[in-house]
């Protein structure tokens, strides 16, 4: 099995993954065997049947990887989400494209879990499913529409009732996203 | 060969997975360098193949996970190479080595054989010009230079690579895992991150062809050679993670130390966290029924924590001094039961009333001898009884105002922070690592109180309709509350005056009622009024937070009449005994005087030995410490069997009744009558509080008083947990406590202060018993400190003393304390004015920010002008909207198509938001750029969006 796991990922796959996630190697081939595991179907995809835990929000991370069939540089490039920003990275010339991890594309991951439509704007709607997914029947829809109502008002500046990433960045300007949005890796 | 290694494959495939989840195992990695440090230095001069394979071999037998990762690594690496090789056959070489390129450069490079100079330069004649490569060789040589010293040193001279050979050599490695020249050193990288491998090689690689390249740069010489300075050091300083150079092992040892730290400092920060006793269980709780419930347990540990504090202060110095050193039990009458007592005290109902043998044990204050020193160290028992007592008071007090200070601190900036309340709670409370079903229950809980705290505070903010009505009914309410609390007051003392009278009549001639009454009375009241109170608090309509206070506040008031009549009682009972107790000292002294003078005049000596009287059978006085401190254990004792019924009846079986019954009964009992009980927040904390009262006032006549305190708060702690979270439900408007609880503190402290005063009373004034106690003989209590100053220390000190205690002195110290207060006050006061003023200015700065971006006015003077001319906004009419510019209809058509469908048919309901949103802010702030005039040409706006400002920005205009 582990040999199977290890031929189906080669190495200059690697060398490219590598490049566009900053992942090292050993992290890409342990995160690979992973992948395997999770891999019912040993198709090198991971299908929408994974056995997700219970709650619904971690459904819509599912959902963020955004194509139906995940396969391994998907998965990566998700991941890649959320690896941790390191000392020497902050301080190294910016690169000419700006790596995954960076906290507005930490930033944007989030907010495309709200987005569930896709449009690049969050609406009333989908702060509503949102909402409902956080607090279950536990508060009446009233006060739902009135707490989107709210965030919308909170979080709009150029009135178009919906949230924009602009405006959903500078909600979340305060918040330590850098550090939030960070799983550790092993190395 | 094949097949073995096949197995360690998937072995190391399963070892690697589950290695995600966990920690790498720093400890084993940190013994692997250092062992292979030790080794290669001891066998830098043996045959290197040899040393290479006991390497190898003894660290597969280790199996240290940095070492298989390593080896991983290359397994991988070749496992890939391998079918791509039969598959494909023969690939060219170049291809391959581009490819391995990234990975394999370095190792080939550090390998310095020739070759690999020849292949780098090879590789760069393809991308730079031809004096580069010039410039490159050079670098090149000056590398390898380097290089070879370094492989001088470590014995690794063995030149393999042919840059096409690299994947043949690392496979051979692997095979025979014998001549894998980097080994070593590999184990030492491995303390470092790929990742961080990876760069710094980068880094160092890019400033080593700047240094080469750096003589046909079209630069000036100073700033070449500047540059040159900082590129050599760069690489002095970080080849060393490479595994070279001179800073190697001072770079490896400072990257292994600082990761070791941050890994320390992280274990450390869960375990302080793990170490916080019941955070889970409180945590639980707050996720349930809110911080308000919450703040009631948090109450509760701290409690707890000062408890123990105090348990150790009284066990520590006074109880068991006495257990160890003092006389045994029986061994002088203050220590025995008496006779007329003995044939009961060993009856359950006796020791249940803390009579018979608790009440001559260590448990009361009698037990305590006088002596002035106590076994071989000489322990001054009864001083240490006194500043003990005394010190448990001054601790409690420091612990309380401190705690209240820091609390003070963290409400300030807790209070009302930022503008994106809502927007937070929605975005960011998520836990997306949550992977267990009943912490996701939990979370779902936790999210949907804190929504419902907001929506509470947010109600009362826009709450300001009809004030004069509230006024009054706010009025009105104090009024009844008032007279019902008069009413209780004077029927407390009514009826204490009554059992007065009483007192003095034969107790036979009383019936039960008669004998009852003021207890009676007083549980009456306790039972009736706090739900007559809470009932007219309805009238003040208060935002929950504050009417919890006002609740705890009269409810306070309305205990104090119940300490009050406890405290009244108590003190008849003392005058009482003082009395008997003078008699009888008077009696033993004249018996003592007789039976003294009888011995002399009988056997015609002055030596008389004392008499012989078995201690149970002395003749001793009522002890009135003993009887106080039995009277405070009664009631602690009392008042934790009531709790805990009421709990167990009042919550349980509600609980249990309306649940189960409700099967089989004509109306819906959990959402009818009788329901769930709520967690009643004021009596719990009111409960605690008093109880902490008695506490300190009784711990003086019983020291054992605090431990059983402890026991209690620690039952009660579980007890009560289980409770909440079994047989209640949440309150109807679950609010958010304000995270500091000063106001339980402030009660706190009230009460501690109306605790020390009577125990003081007592210290300085009343005279201890003659015959009981650590003070006994003395005029009075505070005499052991006389004595000890004048007996022990140096006379100067006593002097100090004397002069300390003149009045000349002491009103000079307290009119100094009190300007200090004053001055402190006011400081203090400065600082709040300017605090709330810098405040208010970053709101305003931030809502200027926010005007700023949408202002509409900027780009339409005409119309805001117009807009201020108008009269009354609000009952404009319709068609005001009509006169907005044209831009905003296009923005309308426009927005449809942004936005979902179903928001365009619903629309923000206006009206709703309207009424959640805080319009005292908005409202004038909306209006203010008028004044100020936005300029027509404000740049700073980068898109004026007309008539959408802040959502409802025109449409409200009507």
């Amino acid at each position: 099995m582990g040999s199977r796991a290890s031929t189906l990922l080669r190495e200059e796959e690697i060398e490219e993954i590598k490049k566009e996630t900053g992942f090292s190697h050993s992290q890409i081939t342990r995160l690979y065997s992973r992948f395997t595991s999770l891999d019912k179907g040993e198709n090198g995809f991971l299908g929408r049947i994974i056995k997700i835990p219970e709650s619904p929000m971690c459904r819509r991370v599912v959902v963020s990887f955004r194509e139906d069939q995940v396969n391994f540089k998907g998965f990566m490039r998700t991941l890649a989400h959320f690896r941790p920003i390191e000392d020497n990275e902050k301080n190294k010339n910016p690169p000419t494209s700006e790596p995954l991890n960076s906290r507005t594309n930490k930033l944007l991951f989030a907010f495309r879990l709200y987005d569930l439509d896709r449009d690049d704007k969050i609406s009333r709607d989908e702060l509503l499913q949102v909402l409902r997914m956080m607090v279950g029947v536990n508060i009446s829809d009233d006060q739902l529409g009135s707490i989107a109502d709210r965030t919308i008002q909170e979080a709009d500046t150029n009135g178009d009732n919906c949230i924009s990433f602009q405006e959903f960045i500078k909600v979340l300007e305060k918040v330590d996203v850098e550090q939030k949005m960070s799983i550790r890796f092993l190395h | 060969m094949p097949p073995k290694r096949r197995n360690h494959d998937i072995i190391e495939v399963e070892n690697v997975g589950m290695d995600v989840d966990a920690e790498p195992d720093s400890d084993s990695e940190e013994e692997a360098r250092r062992r292979s440090r030790n080794r290669r230095s001891k066998s830098q001069r043996k045959a290197k193949q040899v040393s290479e394979d006991e390497d190898e071999d003894e660290e597969e037998e280790e199996d240290e996970p940095p070492r298989r990762r390593g080896r991983r690594k290359t397994t991988k690496t070749d496992e890939d190479e391998t079918p791509q090789r039969r598959g494909r056959g023969k690939r060219t070489k170049p291809q391959d080595s581009d490819e391995d390129e990234e990975g394999d450069k370095r190792r080939a490079a550090r390998k310095g054989s020739k070759a690999s100079k020849k292949k780098a330069a090879k590789e760069t004649s393809d991308e730079e010009s031809e004096e580069e490569k010039v410039g490159r060789k050079k670098a090149g040589r000056a590398v390898s230079k380097k290089e070879k010293e370094e492989q001088n040193k470590e014995q690794k001279g063995n030149v393999k690579g042919k840059d096409g050979e690299n994947k043949d050599k690392k496979k051979k490695k692997k095979m025979s895992s014998s001549s894998s020249s980097s080994s070593s050193s590999d184990s030492d990288e491995e303390s470092l991150s790929e990742g961080e491998i990876a760069a710094l090689k980068e880094q160092v690689e890019e400033k080593k062809k700047l240094i080469a390249t750096l003589r046909n740069k079209p630069w000036r010489m100073n700033k070449r050679l500047s540059l040159l300075k900082e590129a050599q050091d760069f690489v002095e300083k970080f080849e060393g993670a490479l595994g070279k150079g001179k800073g190697r092992r001072l770079y490896a040892f400072k990257v292994m130390m600082t990761k070791k730290l941050i890994k320390f400092n992280r274990d450390f920060e869960n375990f302080k966290t793990a170490c916080i006793p019941w955070e889970r269980k409180i945590k639980e709780v707050e996720s349930h029924f809110g911080s308000s419930v919450a703040s009631y347990f948090l109450f509760l540990r701290w409690m707890y924590g000062l408890n123990l504090v105090l348990f150790g202060f009284m066990f520590g110095l006074v109880v068991l001094p006495e257990v160890l050193m003092g006389l045994p039990y029986g061994s002088i009458p203050r220590k025995t039961v008496p006779r007329d007592e003995e044939d009961t005290a060993m009856d359950f109902s006796v020791l249940f009333d803390f009579g018979g043998y608790c009440k001559y044990s260590i448990l009361f204050y009698g037990y305590y001898n006088n002596d002035r020193t106590i076994g071989v160290l000489q322990y001054r028992l009864p001083l240490s009884y006194l500043l003990t007592s005394v010190g448990v008071f001054g601790y409690s007090l420091l612990v309380v105002i401190r705690t209240m200070a820091r609390n003070a601190n963290e409400g300030g900036d807790g209070g009302d922070e930022g503008e994106f309340i809502f927007s937070w709670k929605m975005f960011t409370s998520w836990d997306y690592l949550i992977g267990n079903p009943e912490t996701a229950d939990n979370k779902y809980a936790s999210i949907t109180t804190s929504f419902k705290e907001s929506i509470v505070d947010e109600q009362e903010n826009q709450k300001d309709e009809n004030i004069h009505l509230r006024r009054f009914l706010r009025v009105f309410a104090n009024f009844l509350i008032l007279c019902s609390l008069g009413g209780s007051g004077y029927l407390i003392y009514f009826v204490v005056k009554r059992s007065q009278e009483f007192a003095k009549m034969d107790p036979k001639t009383l019936t039960w009622f008669e004998n009852n009454e003021v207890e009676f009375v007083m549980s009456l009241l306790g039972l009736v009024c706090p739900p007559l109170f809470e009932t007219i608090a309805e009238l003040e309509d208060y935002h929950p937070r504050i009417a919890l206070k006002w609740q705890l506040g009269r409810i306070f008031a309305l205990f104090l009449g119940n300490l009050y009549t406890f405290l009244f009682a108590l003190f008849d009972e003392v005058t009482a005994k003082l009395e008997t107790e003078k008699s009888i000292k008077n009696a033993t002294e004249w018996a003592l005087h007789q039976y003294y003078a009888n011995y002399s005049s009988f056997y015609n000596t002055t030596d008389v030995p004392p008499p012989k009287v078995a201690p149970a059978d002395v003749i001793r006085g009522p002890c009135w410490e003993t009887g106080v401190g039995r009277e405070f254990v009664k009631l602690i004792v009392s008042d934790v069997q009531v709790t805990y019924l009421t709990i167990l009846v009042g919550d349980f079986a509600r609980a249990f009744i309306v649940r189960f019954l409700n099967y089989c009964w004509c109306w819906d009992l959990e959402a009818g009558f009788p329901s769930y009980g709520e967690f009643d927040i004021s009596g719990n904390v009111l409960g605690l509080v008093f109880n902490q009262g008695m506490i300190w006032m009784g711990a003086f006549y019983a020291p054992g008083l605090v431990g059983m305190n402890v026991l209690r708060l620690l039952t009660s702690m579980y007890y009560q947990s289980w409770a909440v979270m079994a047989c209640n439900v949440p309150h109807e408007r679950v609010f958010k406590a304000s995270r500091s609880n000063n106001f339980y503190m402030g009660l706190l402290l009230l009460v501690l202060f109306l605790s020390l005063l009577p125990v003081v009373y007592s210290m300085m004034t009343l005279a201890p018993s003659f015959d009981c106690g650590p003070f006994s003989g003395q005029e009075k209590m505070y005499d052991v400190v006389i004595e000890t100053i004048d007996q022990d220390l140096p006379a100067f000190i006593g002097n100090i003393f004397i002069y300390a205690s003149n009045p000349g002195l002491i009103m000079p110290a307290i009119l100094l304390m009190i300007l200090a207060i004053y001055y402190l006050n006011t400081v203090s006061k400065a600082y709040q004015q300017a605090n709330t003023d810098l405040k208010k200015k970053m709101q305003m700065a931030r809502e200027d920010e926010k005007n700023r971006r949408n202002n509409k006015d900027s780009t339409n003077q005409v119309m805001k002008d117009l807009e201020d001319l108008m009269p009354d906004k609000s009952l404009a009419p319709p068609p005001a909207e009509e006169e907005k510019p044209p831009e905003v209809v296009i923005d309308k058509s426009v927005k449809p198509t942004k936005t979902k469908p179903g928001t365009a048919e619903k629309g923000v309901n206006v009206q709703k938001e309207v009424s959640l949103a805080a319009p005292n802010p908005r409202r004038p702030v909306t209006r203010a750029p008028g004044p100020r005039g936005g300029p027509p040409g404000n740049t700073r706006s980068p898109q004026p969006q007309p008539g959408k400002g802040r959502g409802q920005g025109a449409a409200p205009r009507r």
